[in-house]
This record gives C-alpha cells, sequence and structure tokens, in this order.
C-alpha cells in the first residue's frame, strides 16, 4: 500500500560547469512523461529528501524547458532513417531528456542566502504553494488580509492563490493593471470574478468597500446583478477559492438619457431591467467645475481661464447684475446663455459699440467660451442639461459591497472625459473627508490605451489616472486598469499599479522591451493563454504566477443583450409614463398622458426630473403640481465653489 | 589524379581514409564448417518495410575500467572497476534495465608488496585479484596482465548475467548479447539469444570464403556455419552480416558476425534474424565511434553502466601529458 504521506520525487536538480545552479536559479530533470510545464511550483529538498542540503527547501517556478536527445548532429539521424523521413520508427526510443529550468521563488531559510542545492524535486503542494508564494504572512497572521485570485492548477495541482488586499488595496501598495489582447473574456471577466472575490474577503478590520466601473464599451457591464451560467467545475472553483457563485447583490447602474431627454442611452433597456438603471444628468453646475477637460488645450489660455473663474466665483448660483440693467440668476445652460446674450447685448446696443471689454474680460475671450460652454450641452445632450436639474450617484452615501456602473459607452468622447474626471474627482474629495460612505473604492478602467496613453496630448484625464496611480493608495482609491497593450500605456500608470495580470498577449506586444524579464518559454505560454488563465504579478511573488480563475458568476455583457434584447426607443410620451410607473407602480399611463399631452416636452423633461430627485410619496400628484406651472430651475442655495485641486502637469518625475 | 585514383578507376574498391588498424578483440583460431550450403555464399535480405522485430527484447553489454592508482616502488597497484547490465525494451521502444551487476576490486603483486603495504592493502579492499610478481619488472607486460585480468573479470560477470537473464526470460523474449555466445553453454544453448561480435580478430574462414565475407554487400548475410573452439566447447552456429557500405571506409565498417543456438531452427531463421537486426541499425549509436557495428540498445547499456560508474580517481598529474 502506497503512504501518500511521502512525496514522490518528479525529478532531481543537477548543475554543471556551463549550468550552475544559482542562489536564483536552478535547472532539474524529470521523466519525459511528466506532469510539470512552465509555470508549475516546485520544491528541492526538505522532508523525504536525503541530499545534500536536505535542511535547505527551495521553492521555485519552471520557466524555461528543454528537451534533447543523445544525437550527436541531425545528420546522424538522416543517416538512420536512410534519407527517408517516411522510414518506419526505430525499434528503439533515443535516450532523451526532459531539462528544466526554475526561478527560485523563496528558501528556507532565507539567510545565508545560498545556490540551490543538489537535491530530489517535488511537486508543490497547497501548503508549499503557500510557502512559496510568502502568501503564509497574510493568509494566516491574526488579521488576515487575503484576496483568493484563482487557482493555481499547474502539475495537476488545484491550490488557491491569494492577493494581499494591503497591497491590492492600499495602503502598502495598491492598484491593478490588466493586459490582453481583446475578445477572449480575459480582462473583464477577471475584474469581474476578483471584484466579487474582494466583496467576499475584503477584511472587516479595513473597513467598507465600493467599487465604480465605467462602462466604456457595448454591454460589457450591464448585467452584473444576472447569474451567469456556471459549469459544475466553475462552481468547484468557486467553492475552492471560498468566493459565492452568484451574481453582485448590490448593483447601481447609471446610464445619461438620449437625445430626446427620456430613453436611457444604454443597451439595459429590456423593459424587465431598465427599471433598475438610474439617468444620469448634469448640469452647468456639475460642468463647469471640469471646464477644463472639455476645453481642449489651446483654448486653456489665461483669459479663458480667468474669465471661468469669474463666471464660478461672482455668477453661478447668485444673483448677478449685467451691468446694462438685467439681473440674473444662472443656475442652467439656458441662464448662462441668457447672460451671454444679454452682455453682447449690452455691449453692442448701450455702448455702441466702440467697447469690446466686459469687467476686463475681452468679447473675443467671452465668445470663446460661450461657445465652448453651451457646445456641450449640444454634444452630450442627455447628459448634460441644457436647464434641468441634474441626477447624479448618491454621493456621500455609497454603500458597501455594492458596484456602481456607469454606462458611457454610447457617449461622446468629450462626455466620457467629463464623466470620468468628475466621478474620480468626487470620489477623491468625498474620500479625502472620510464622507463617502464607505473606505475603499476600486475604479475600473478599460481601455488605458484610449485614457492614459504613453504618448499623445496631457489631457485632463491622463492627468487624473497618474494621480490615482501616485497618490491614490493612501486615500483608499484604488485604480484598476486594463488595456490591450501595456507598453503603449503610460508608465507610471502601469508602474504604480503593485498587482499585474497579464491574459494572453500578443507576440509584437511581447517583443517590447518591458517582458524583457519573462523567459521565451513563458512568453510563449503567455501568447497561448486559454480563456481563464492568467499570469499575476503582486508583490508577495518574486516570480510570475500562471492561475486560473473561475468564469465570472455574473451574465457576459453579449450574452445578457441576447437574453435581455434592448428595447427600441418608446416614444415620448411612453418614456415618461416609464419613468413615473418605476417610481410609483400606481401611476395610471392614460393619467400622465392626458396630463402630458399639449405640453411643451421640455417642461415636462424639468418636470420628471424634478419628480425624479424629489422622489415625493404621491408620484401623480407631484408631477401634475409641479407641471402645472413653469418648472423654475432648482432654486438652491448659492454654494461655495468647490475647486477641483490643481493636477501636477505630467512629467517624467513622480515625486 | 594520385596513383590509388587509376586503381579505383581500374576496379579496385575506394578505402578510407583511416589509419587502416584492425579491431582485433579476440584473435583466436576457430574450427568451422558450413552448416547452410556447400560453400560460403551471400545472401540478400528481402527488403521488409516492416521487419520482425520480437518484444520484448533485452540486451546486455559490460563496462571495465582501471587504472593504476599506486606505486610500491615498480609495484603497480591497480583500482579496477568491471560492470554489466541488462536492459529491457518495451513496447514504446524504451529501455529499462533489469539486471545489473558490478565488481570494484583492485589487481597487485601481492607476494611483491612491502610488508608495509600489503597489510594496508588488504584491510582496505576486500577484492583484489593478485597477479604473478614475476611481472612487477617488466611494466610493460605487468600491464597487458592487468588488462587481461580485467577483461576476464568483466567476461565472467557478464557471463553470470547472461545465464540469469536467459534464465529469466519471457516466452518470446529474445536476449542480445554484446560479444560472444559461446561463452556460457546454457546461454549458447537458448534458442532466443544472440550473440553480436564487432571485432573481426578471429579467423574463422580462410579464401575464397573469407573474401567474401569480407567484402559482403550492405543488407547481405553469409552462409551460416557452425563454430567450435575457442573459449568453449559449446558449438554455435554463425554468420555475417553487412549493415552499412563498407566501400570508402574498410573491410571492417558495418560488419557484424552474428551467434546463435547451433539448431537447425537458426538456419531457418537466419535472414529474417538479419532482417531484424538490420531494422535495428537505426537510431546511430552515435557519437560512439563504432557506430557502425554497435547496436542502439547496446550503446544504451553501455552509457548506463559508464552514467553509473564511479568516477576516476580524481589525483591528476599536474605536469603536462606527454
Amino acid at each position: 500500500m502506497i503512504d501518500k504521506a511521502i512525496p514522490v520525487p518528479i525529478g532531481r536538480v543537477v548543475a554543471t560547469e556551463l549550468k550552475p545552479s544559482t542562489p536564483h536559479q536552478f535547472h532539474f530533470w524529470t521523466p519525459t512523461d511528466t506532469s510539470i510545464g512552465i509555470g508549475a511550483i516546485v520544491k528541492v529538498g526538505g522532508a523525504g529528501s536525503a541530499e545534500q542540503g536536505a535542511e535547505r527547501v527551495v521553492y521555485g517556478v519552471v520557466t524555461e524547458g528543454f528537451a534533447y536527445s543523445d544525437l550527436a548532429t541531425p545528420l546522424h539521424d538522416v543517416v538512420g532513417a536512410e534519407g527517408d523521413p517516411a522510414r518506419v520508427e526505430s525499434p528503439t526510443a533515443r535516450q532523451q531528456i526532459r531539462l528544466w529550468t526554475a526561478a527560485v521563488l523563496r528558501q528556507t531559510p532565507e539567510e545565508p542566502l545560498q545556490p540551490v542545492p543538489l537535491g530530489q524535486v517535488y511537486v508543490a503542494d497547497d501548503a508549499d504553494v503557500a510557502q512559496a508564494l510568502r502568501m503564509d504572512t497574510y493568509l494566516y497572521s491574526a488579521t488576515p488580509t487575503a484576496i483568493p485570485v484563482g487557482l493555481y492548477t499547474s502539475a495537476g495541482r488545484d491550490a488557491p492563490v491569494y492577493l494581499d488586499a494591503d497591497f491590492l488595496l492600499g495602503p502598502e501598495a495598491a492598484h491593478l493593471n490588466l493586459s490582453g489582447v481583446s475578445g477572449l473574456a480575459t480582462k473583464t471577466s477577471a475584474v469581474e470574478f476578483l471584484l466579487a472575490s474582494i466583496f467576499a474577503h475584503f477584511p472587516a478590520h479595513k473597513g467598507r468597500v465600493a467599487a465604480v466601473c465605467f462602462n466604456v464599451k457595448g454591454p460589457d457591464l450591464c448585467f452584473l446583478d444576472q447569474p451567469a451560467d456556471l459549469s459544475d467545475e466553475d462552481r468547484r472553483r468557486y467553492e475552492r477559492l471560498g468566493v459565492p457563485s452568484t451574481p453582485f447583490q448590490r448593483v447601481q447602474l447609471y446610464a445619461p438619457l438620449k437625445a430626446d431627454g427620456v430613453n436611457l442611452n444604454t443597451l439595459r433597456t429590456h423593459p424587465d431591467l431598465v427599471d433598475d438603471v438610474e439617468p444620469l444628468t448634469w448640469g452647468l453646475q456639475e460642468v463647469v467645475d471640469y471646464a477644463e477637460v472639455l476645453l481642449n488645450r489651446d483654448d486653456i489660455d489665461a483669459k479663458a481661464d480667468a474669465f471661468i473663474d469669474f463666471l464660478r466665483d461672482r455668477v453661478l448660483g447668485r444673483t448677478f447684475d449685467d451691468g446694462f440693467g438685467t439681473t440674473h440668476r444662472v443656475q442652467t445652460f439656458a441662464d448662462l446663455d441668457r447672460l451671454f446674450r444679454s452682455i453682447f447685448d449690452g455691449l453692442e446696443v448701450i455702448s455702441g459699440g466702440r467697447s469690446d471689454t466686459w469687467r476686463t474680460h475681452h468679447i473675443a475671450t467671452m465668445r470663446k467660451v460661450r461657445n465652448r460652454l453651451l457646445n456641450i450641452s449640444t454634444r452630450c445632450k442627455g447628459l448634460v442639461t441644457d436647464d434641468g436639474p441634474s441626477s447624479d450617484l448618491p454621493w456621500q452615501k455609497f454603500q458597501d459591497r455594492t458596484v456602481y456602473v456607469i454606462d458611457i459607452a454610447n457617449v461622446d468622447p468629450l462626455g466620457q472625459d467629463l464623466v470620468f474626471a468628475r466621478v474620480v474627482s468626487k470620489l477623491r474629495e468625498q474620500l479625502e473627508r472620510r464622507e463617502l460612505g464607505v473606505d475603499a473604492v476600486v475604479v475600473f478602467v478599460d481601455e488605458l490605451n484610449k485614457y492614459a496613453p504613453g504618448d499623445g496630448p496631457d489631457t485632463y484625464v491622463k492627468k487624473m489616472l497618474l494621480d490615482i496611480s501616485e497618490r491614490g493608495r493612501y486615500l483608499g482609491l484604488v485604480l484598476f486598469g486594463a488595456e490591450q497593450f501595456r507598453s503603449q500605456v503610460h508608465r507610471r500608470v502601469v508602474g504604480n499599479a503593485g498587482t499585474q495580470i497579464f491574459g494572453r498577449m500578443d507576440m509584437d506586444e511581447l517583443a517590447t522591451p518591458g517582458y524583457q524579464v519573462l523567459t521565451p518559454a513563458t512568453k510563449s505560454k503567455l501568447a497561448t493563454l486559454p480563456i481563464g488563465e492568467l499570469m499575476v504579478r503582486h508583490p508577495h511573488f518574486t516570480q510570475p504566477i500562471f492561475i486560473r480563475f473561475p468564469k465570472p458568476p455574473v451574465l457576459r455583457g453579449r450574452d445578457g443583450v441576447e437574453r435581455f434584447p434592448p428595447a427600441a426607443d418608446v416614444p415620448f410620451d411612453d418614456a415618461v409614463v416609464r419613468q413615473l410607473v418605476r417610481l410609483d407602480r400606481r401611476v395610471r399611463p392614460n393619467q400622465v398622458k392626458d396630463l402630458i399631452a399639449d405640453r411643451e416636452q421640455d417642461d415636462v423633461r424639468r418636470a420628471l426630473a424634478t419628480v425624479r430627485r424629489t422622489r415625493p410619496d404621491d408620484v401623480l400628484a407631484y408631477f401634475r403640481k409641479v407641471l402645472g406651472a413653469r418648472v423654475d430651475a432648482e432654486a438652491s442655495r448659492p454654494r461655495e465653489h468647490q475647486a477641483v485641486p490643481p493636477l501636477n502637469s505630467i512629467s517624467d518625475e513622480p515625486y | 589524379m594520385t596513383w590509388w585514383h587509376a586503381l579505383i578507376d581500374a576496379g579496385a574498391v575506394a578505402g578510407g581514409s583511416g589509419l587502416g588498424a584492425w579491431d582485433l578483440g579476440e584473435t583466436a583460431t576457430y574450427e568451422t564448417s558450413m552448416v547452410e550450403d556447400s560453400e560460403l555464399q551471400t545472401h540478400p535480405i528481402p527488403p521488409n518495410p516492416q521487419p520482425l522485430i520480437p518484444s520484448p527484447v533485452s540486451f546486455l553489454n559490460g563496462i571495465q575500467r582501471w587504472s593504476v592508482v599506486a606505486y610500491d616502488g615498480v609495484a603497480q597497484i591497480v583500482n579496477a572497476y568491471v560492470a554489466a547490465a541488462v536492459c529491457r525494451r518495451d513496447d514504446r521502444g524504451v529501455l529499462h534495465a533489469t539486471f545489473e551487476r558490478s565488481r570494484a576490486f583492485a589487481v597487485a603483486p601481492l607476494d611483491r608488496l612491502s610488508p608495509t603495504l600489503r597489510p594496508v592493502l588488504q584491510q582496505a579492499v576486500p577484492d583484489i585479484e593478485p597477479l604473478d610478481g614475476e611481472l612487477v619488472g617488466q611494466p610493460a607486460r605487468y600491464l597487458d596482465q592487468v588488462e587481461s585480468t580485467v577483461r576476464r573479470a568483466r567476461a565472467h560477470l557478464e557471463r553470470e548475467l547472461a545465464e540469469a537473464a536467459t534464465a529469466a526470460l519471457g516466452a518470446d523474449e529474445w536476449l542480445v548479447l554484446d560479444g560472444l555466445l559461446s561463452r556460457s553453454p546454457a546461454v549458447a544453448r537458448h534458442p532466443r539469444a544472440l550473440g553480436v561480435i564487432k571485432s573481426h580478430g578471429a579467423q574463422f574462414l580462410d579464401g575464397r570464403g573469407l573474401e567474401r565475407a569480407l567484402t559482403l554487400p550492405a543488407g547481405y548475410r553469409t552462409s551460416v556455419f557452425a563454430v567450435r573452439g575457442g573459449h568453449t566447447r559449446t558449438e554455435v552456429y554463425s554468420w555475417y552480416l553487412r549493415l552499412w557500405p563498407w566501400e570508402g571506409n574498410d573491410l571492417q565498417y558495418g560488419l557484424l558476425r552474428i551467434e546463435g543456438r547451433a539448431d537447425s531452427e537458426t538456419i531457418a531463421r537466419a535472414s529474417a534474424l538479419s532482417g531484424w537486426l538490420l531494422a535495428e541499425r537505426a537510431p546511430l549509436a552515435t557519437p560512439a565511434t563504432r557506430w557502425d557495428r554497435l547496436l542502439y540498445p547496446l550503446h544504451h547499456v553501455e552509457e548506463y553502466l559508464k552514467a553509473r560508474a564511479p568516477r576516476s580517481p580524481a589525483a591528476r598529474s599536474r605536469l603536462p601529458v606527454a
């Protein structure tokens, strides 16, 4: 009877003058039919080994493999086959070798650091994997901070691999970067699984955590609350990792409206699901603080900047006399347009065209700022309302273990920048003040090649991403970024990511200098990684590790649109009915349609937005009330201007 | 054009560019008689893309090593090592060691050693082959004697192992030995044992028969003849087989002499067995120098034994080798 407690060696360390062992690398051979492959974790010495240096235990990961025979030259094979490749196989198999190179993961004792001794090689078991990857320090501590990231499945094993929350979500290190070719369901799936794992294992002593995901492509993140069809194998992996195989329990999805102001600009418009989507609309107040995002670099000169500051400090939300006899209260784009028209008319009529300055601001500067700002409400119509109140994320009321998805896939690029800049700025401000409602927020941004390219102009978004990368970990603001070409993302965004995950990579990308540390075999494996397999680098792991993660517990985007096909845009009155019914099931559609018949659509939109924001007990009555008269813009109290902290200009010097 | 090119053009066969050394091996003279044809003929081995290769097959080979490790005056004290092994080839063509024996011993003229060193040697080495002390004064002859002593020890080991291996052969299993089959009567009489001899110092044929044997074309065998005499009185049947063309090389190139049981069945099987051995040409036993005659499995056994043999003494002269 075989005693399973005694490990069976699968190879032996060999060291020659030409291929010596070093403290960081060793070589070993195995039989030709071995379970060992690139990425396998092995152990040298330890119990069961009677070899020299058996008291020293060395863990390594296989990084390269060689096979060769005793054939002296290829010509001898030609001679043996008499030049005929179709000749019947030789009766005797040539002696051949499987020689492996392994990079040292850990040695015990760690001092003195010595070359790897000759010894027997064993496949690492679960405990060995934990030791090899130094996971023991955060897996078995009094306050564990381990977050499962996947299963180490090489060499027939099935060992969970954990990341350290202190190094994934701060404060020691933070941020995650994912690279991989598109279309293999790797990057998004990996993030979905990892978020589920974080929500299940985020340590209680670290507080509350939430995630904000920007959906920038199709329906990728639109169905995080819907269950996926998981195989038994996937469920077994979830069980092994201790992560529930259920979709996210709390998901809040935000999407801007379309240009009609009532239909949602998202692919999650199936009647069964659309009620869960909150409109995301901003007014002038929300936009003007981020004017720098909206104005291209050439527009930002000192004069325009000064005029925008003047508008922020002296005009917006205040009662303001334009000097030509008209008093304004500018709270919407429409109000702002009226102010500009009043100023331009005043300069033309009252001064007879002789003056071209107003309050020290030149008319050309004012015209430029006016054009840019008012153009926003046109280009981003639906996101930016020209005269309606805003509908925003639940600032200061973020909930624990909740995913906030912001669907900006169909928004103008300028609008995407605006959404990203404002949301991240608000997150940063509120995390700094500890008033967001959670202690840590994971911000998932796909397409870093677009938002933080290594070259190109210094956009506001790129500065923001750099700012998160370099300072976010102190605040609990954690960036999970994904891209196709890691080499083309700004190196400080990539470099500040404590944890890096690689899916299948393009060979051209692997040929770039950033991958020189990988062996040719590791690159080959990366170039052919199957779906669901990843290579992970983490501060505790001294070498990259290959892992397998289960299919995400949520419905994939393209499966979601098949199961829940998006509904066609509904007519204006039906859309209004739908939104009101969503707020109050007692609302009768005919009553609403009668109410809004022959009314201006802008009036209806404003009333609807007011109802949406107020959420009264009797929705229909309140809607009737606000629709009865012209709905003025929200008379909010003059607010203090919340200046966005200045961002450093991008330089190569991070400190 | 050289003068020998003129000869070749006139019908001579081109030789190799080597030194022309003859691989002697054993130099005994044997008594032979034809058992297949009335005189020695050459027989082509019918081409067969699927030669009948028995499975499993075991292969036996041995190695020997010796070196002078100490001197007592001019008396040379030798450290010797001999080993032999049998490897069985499985159905995937992979060889696995099944039998293995080795012997490490000293060779010394005990009667000529000093009273101080002799007990030390006897205490340190349990296995000593004594040599005749009369030869100590003639170092060259002494070393020849050492060589033959070690070779004899190896042959003895191989014979023991061959007897053990043949006794354990399966119903359809064959044993191929590197060397003479006739060393052991038990092995020589086994119906599924073959001896493969690479050295051709022994004289079996003469006249036209010898010429036919030494100029045998590749893929041909000679008639089977009976061999008697030599080391044992056990009769075996034998024939020559050419694995590779000798033209452009030398007369021994690719030439094997095969020994089998002295039985009519051996004659009947000679061509089929030759076809099997021809199929064993691949893979080549390179980088062995005699790869043209060395079957790869026998080469493998030799390499296996070399890998397991103790390393030669590390002490080396610091002076350059002359």
